[in-house]
């Protein structure tokens, strides 16, 4: 019996919210939702940066001279020693920001990937219809009505869902994980309460009594709510601390990455996390190693590496992806800044993955390798990347559904994961 | 056991199916006269106040309707009343910039003088030296929010974002920062928004020109300007005073030219810096550049290409739609026409600081549109196929802004989007077609396209019944209308529409916030809506009161009065057993108007 079918339908829910209030046993077993019987539950964490990153002012392509000659003042230098605004070297052709230096441990270490050219192969340069398409994973059709981290739910039912398969760190829900299998949102965890002081439980009890009499589809969301109010009571994430002595950056992205790992840890049942940072649409005054690309960047690596480090030996069964709509043009504009461009960079990183490789082909900078010939051209299309972590990570096995009218194809897979 | 999963997985697939109305009713039911009274007030209101119902009643729901099509002939001295504490809302752009600097700006300009307080100079250097932030060359500039963009995650909390710098320092700085500010008259810019939020709040509430403020809301959105972009919080209380106010009921045409023109979109959208590659040659020094050098030099402000941003997004959002009919060529065509198009002294120059010194000011014309002929592409220019010769100047624009007015993916696009707000998250075909050719008959006359959706079958539809998600900012407006409550519109409240996922002028991309239920429905969301009813019914929400009755009588009767009151007295038997099941003898009245609030009946219109 599906979990979910006990949640949504109305009739029974009153019996469902008995069960989940009297029954430890079905508590305990969500509780040690990390264990299944296939083994560890696999979580991905996906985070979305909104606005279209510069890709080449992330992994610089510093063995080619077109990229010098078309940023004449944003470029990032060429890797040389003591220079701190200088490219971090990878594999002696392409170079992390300065502003990331926090990822070169896990570049040495093997763990971080990167996919470089990659994205959506419509040509787009609209940020709503380019996410769209990056959460519906669709790309040229608007009119596909979930996202694909929600038609991976569908693609695997897994009978001991916990209500936190999926969550999304965010105010409101992301297209990505729209559709039928539920999911949760939040901004934080200690406000996801019926918050009246004394009366707050009594109140609970009331709304829920209320939620539960009703057929239509709000209230139904209502019911859902509460099972997910109760359950994070449960596990007390009130009293968290990070390990390993990471320091998360205290800005609403650390914040979120932080929530993420204590949903973690907690045990409740977490596959599927989302969030996102916006802001890169740096179309004026994009800086160089410094300046308002490196600031982000830096908010951006320094959360993602303080969560590397808080979850542990826990990453063995964690990747964290990232993403952005599209690149930006290759040559800076006239306002110092950058345009909508196509190809981007994708990170993936977990102690599972093999990483310390830049995977792709590269196009080149040259201007008749450029795509309409101004753009960094794409030669990983981002269903790739994202089947080979649905397939390889978190097991899937019907990939094929998730990706609707594409030709899956595991010979595509870059191999970044084994 | 193969039959009774099938079952379920029916009731799942049912229950998962967009939202749509509470109550099923057959189609061959009509609306009643008292809920046809209760359908306009919460879509061309938002919502019902104490004796509104009777109010409609008596003149007749026609007259109603009829009359707030015709704002301008409505007096509104409450509302006017409630607002004219406001200052922000009468001050031009250049009076914004002189008394609401922003202070790392007005710092730097300070400094440039030898004006900075030397108390002032060493709790900034103390900030920023030691700071956690590694990158603290760059933190002046950082501190001058004029050149950065908000970040998003920072408008979504609505919160300025962290100031980079030492922590510990932090506080000081703070202080002696606030205490020039007074000594000298300024105030820091964040009250401008805090102010233009009060407006709109107490306009919806206590404006009699319910549709009027309805329709602000819906072209903000249409026309979308992210407040956290830059100098934009600077350019708001214009946009809403001068561009979208006094045209939210007029043509679409002249709306939009008036957008095309407001400098706070022109910024938004990065138009005010799109100049012709090609017109460096032509930049002379005559009176204009020398006025333009007066401000401090600041590199970034260099104009030196051409910037696609608003010619793409004029299209896709504001008149022809996604799939309207446009190329990229079209997109680079039309950002030529529009070069040129600009503000002069987009960030106030050096206002507070010269008013200080001098007692002059910003230029009465800083912050304002003007067409700067020198950086205009004055070729000849092809969009959608209409040839646009060379020469044309500032008139390029315009002749772009006709075509697109008078094309029919702009009526169609306008016309659904019009239908989705005031009848369903599923516009009725046949209503859009009909809402179209009004738009094409009558050139583009919103109150006339009003009139065929309020007057139409399917607005007053059993199905459009109570099928709309009230959006946060609709929630809590009608909430404290229902109750007659009085608020002043403060940060509190609007504290309560940001947490539920909707702060005013603080979405960042242009599309603006969605109008249909599933981006409004979701678990976090749906918590936060019931405890904005308990903290409202509790009077937790500083700056909003509510003042209770709790009649003689019963817990059912007291309940009833309540159910009738917000919402109609229509609500399933069941549930009004369920909620009184809730209250106990001695529970007080505001548990019991909390949980109505809270209800599902209530989070529609």
């Amino acid at each position: 019996m599906n979990r979910r079918f006990f949640l949504k339908s109305g009739s029974i829910t009153l019996a469902s919210v008995g069960m989940s209030l009297s029954a430890p046993s079905f508590l305990e077993r969500l509780v040690l939702g990390n264990e299944t019987k296939t083994g560890k539950r696999k979580t991905l964490i996906a985070i979305f940066q909104r606005g279209a990153v510069d890709g080449l002012n992330v992994v610089v392509p510093f063995g080619e001279s077109n990229y010098y000659e078309l940023r004449p003042s944003i470029a990032i230098p060429k890797p040389a020693s003591g220079n701190a605004d200088a490219a971090i070297n990878l594999d002696g052709f392409f170079g992390l920001h300065p502003a990331i230096n926090s990822f070169k441990p896990l570049w040495d270490s093997k763990r971080l990937a990167i996919i470089h050219a990659s994205g959506s192969p419509d040509n787009t340069r609209s940020h709503f219809d380019a996410q769209d398409y990056m959460e519906s994973a669709t790309p040229g059709l608007k009119s596909t009505s979930d996202g694909w981290l929600n038609r991976y739910l569908q693609s695997k039912k897994d009978p001991e869902s916990s209500l936190f398969r999926a969550v999304s760190i965010t105010k409101t829900m992301p297209r990505v994980l729209q559709g039928r299998e539920s999911a949760v949102a939040m901004s934080s965890i200690s406000e996801f309460q019926i918050r009246a002081g004394k009366s707050s439980e009594n109140l609970q009890n009331g709304f829920e009594a209320i939620y539960a009499r009703e057929n239509d589809s709000l209230a139904g969301m209502g019911r859902e709510t509460f099972e997910a109010v109760n359950f994070l009571k449960k596990a007390n994430p009130a009293q968290y601390q990070p390990e390993n002595g990471a320091a998360y950056p205290r800005n609403p992205f650390g914040n979120s990455l932080l929530q993420i790992a204590q949903l973690i840890k907690a045990g409740v049942g977490l596959e599927i996390a989302f969030t996102d940072i916006g802001g890169w649409d740096t179309h004026v005054n994009q800086g160089n190693s410094r300046g308002q690309l490196g600031n982000l960047l830096q908010q951006f690596s320094t959360g993602i590496a303080a969560l590397y480090q808080d979850l542990g030996p826990r990453m063995d069964d964690v990747v964290v992806l990232t993403m952005s709509e599209f690149g930006r043009t290759v040559r800076e504009n006239g306002n110092r800044g950058t345009d909508h461009g196509h190809a981007n960079a994708m990170f993936v990183m977990g102690n599972s993955v093999r990483g310390g490789k830049v995977y792709g082909q590269w196009p080149g900078l040259k201007s008749d390798q450029l795509y309409e010939g101004r753009d960094l051209a794409l030669t990983t299309d981002f269903r790739d990347v994202f089947a080979e972590i649905a397939t390889r990570h978190l097991g899937s096995k019907d990939a094929k559904s998730i990706f609707p009218g594409y030709s899956l194809n595991t010979s595509k897979f870059k191999g970044f994961l084994g | 056991m193969k039959k009774f999963v099938a079952f379920m997985l029916l009731v799942a697939l049912t229950a998962a199916q967009p939202l749509v109305s509470a109550q099923k009713r057959t189609k061959s039911q009509n609306l009643t006269e008292e809920q046809r009274i209760v359908h306009v007030l919460n879509r061309l209101g938002f919502g019902a106040r104490p004796g509104d119902v009777e109010r409609v009643k008596s003149m007749g729901l026609e007259n109603y309707i009829n009359q707030q099509l015709n704002p301008e002939k409505i007096t509104d001295t409450v509302a006017d009343n409630k607002v004219s504490d406001l200052n922000v809302l009468n001050m031009s752009t250049a009076e914004l910039y002189e008394k609401f600097p922003q202070p790392g700006q007005l710092l730097r300009q300070l400094q440039a003088r030898g004006m900075l307080p030397a108390d002032l100079a060493e709790a900034r250097e103390n900030r920023v030296k030691g700071g956690a932030n590694t990158s603290s060359a760059e933190m002046p500039k950082n501190d001058s929010m004029p050149t950065q963009e908000m970040s998003p995650d920072a408008a979504r909390n609505n919160q300025n974002p962290q100031p980079p710098g030492n922590p510990l320092e932090n506080e000081k700085y703070r202080k002696v920062l606030q205490d020039y500010y007074r000594e000298n008259g300024l105030q820091q810019p964040q009250r401008i928004m805090a102010e233009l939020h009060a407006s709109r709040i107490l306009r919806a509430v206590y404006s009699e020109r319910q549709l009027q403020e309805v329709m602000v809301d819906f072209w903000t959105n249409h026309f979308n300007v992210f407040a956290g972009k830059g100098a934009d919080r600077w350019l708001l209380p214009s946009y809403d005073r001068d561009t979208i106010r006094p045209n939210a009921m007029s043509k679409f045409s002249t709306l939009l030219q008036a957008t095309a023109q407001s400098p706070a979109m022109l910024f938004y959208l990065d138009n005010f810096q799109s100049v012709s590659p090609n017109a460096n040659a032509n930049r002379g020094r005559g009176p204009l550049q020398r006025l333009l050098a007066e401000r401090a030099p600041q590199p970034q402000q260099q104009r030196r290409g051409i910037n696609e941003n608003y010619a793409r997004e004029l299209m896709e959002l504001h008149t022809l739609g996604v799939d309207g009919g446009y190329t990229q060529k079209d997109v680079q065509e039309v950002a030529r026409c529009f070069t040129g198009w600009t503000i002069f002294q987009p960030r106030g120059g050096a206002a507070a600081v010269n008013a200080m010194r001098s007692g002059e000011g910003a230029r009465r014309n800083a912050g304002t549109f003007f067409f700067n002929q020198r950086v205009h592409d004055d070729g000849e220019k092809t969009v959608l196929g209409h040839k646009i010769p060379a020469g044309g100047g500032i008139k390029d624009g315009l002749t772009v802004l006709d075509i697109l007015a008078h094309h029919p993916s702009t009526a169609k696009f306008i016309a659904t989007k019009l239908v989705r707000h005031f009848v369903s998250d599923n516009p009725p075909q046949a209503l859009v077609d009909r809402v179209a050719a009004t738009y094409t008959k009558s050139d583009g006359d919103i109150r006339e396209m009003l009139k065929t959706i309020f007057f139409s079958k399917e607005f007053n539809s059993n199905e459009a019944y109570r099928a709309k998600i009230k959006r946060p900012f609709e929630l809590v407006v009608s909430a404290i209308r229902t109750l007659g409550a009085e608020t002043n519109g403060g940060p509190q409240t609007h504290q309560w529409i940001a947490r539920m996922g909707e702060p005013l002028y603080g979405f960042q991309t242009p599309n603006g916030y969605s109008d249909a239920a599933e981006s409004w429905v979701n678990t976090g969301g749906l918590l936060e809506r019931m405890n904005f009813g308990l903290a409202l019914a509790n009077n937790r929400i500083p700056g909003t009161k509510v003042s209770l009755v709790k009649l003689n009588g019963d817990q059912s009767k007291v309940m009833d009065d309540y159910l009738k009151t917000v919402l109609a007295g229509e609500i399933s038997s069941a549930t009004r057993e369920t909620l009184l099941k809730q209250l106990e003898p001695a529970d007080p009245v505001t548990k019991v108007v909390g949980l109505i609030l809270g209800t599902p009946e209530f989070q529609r219109q």
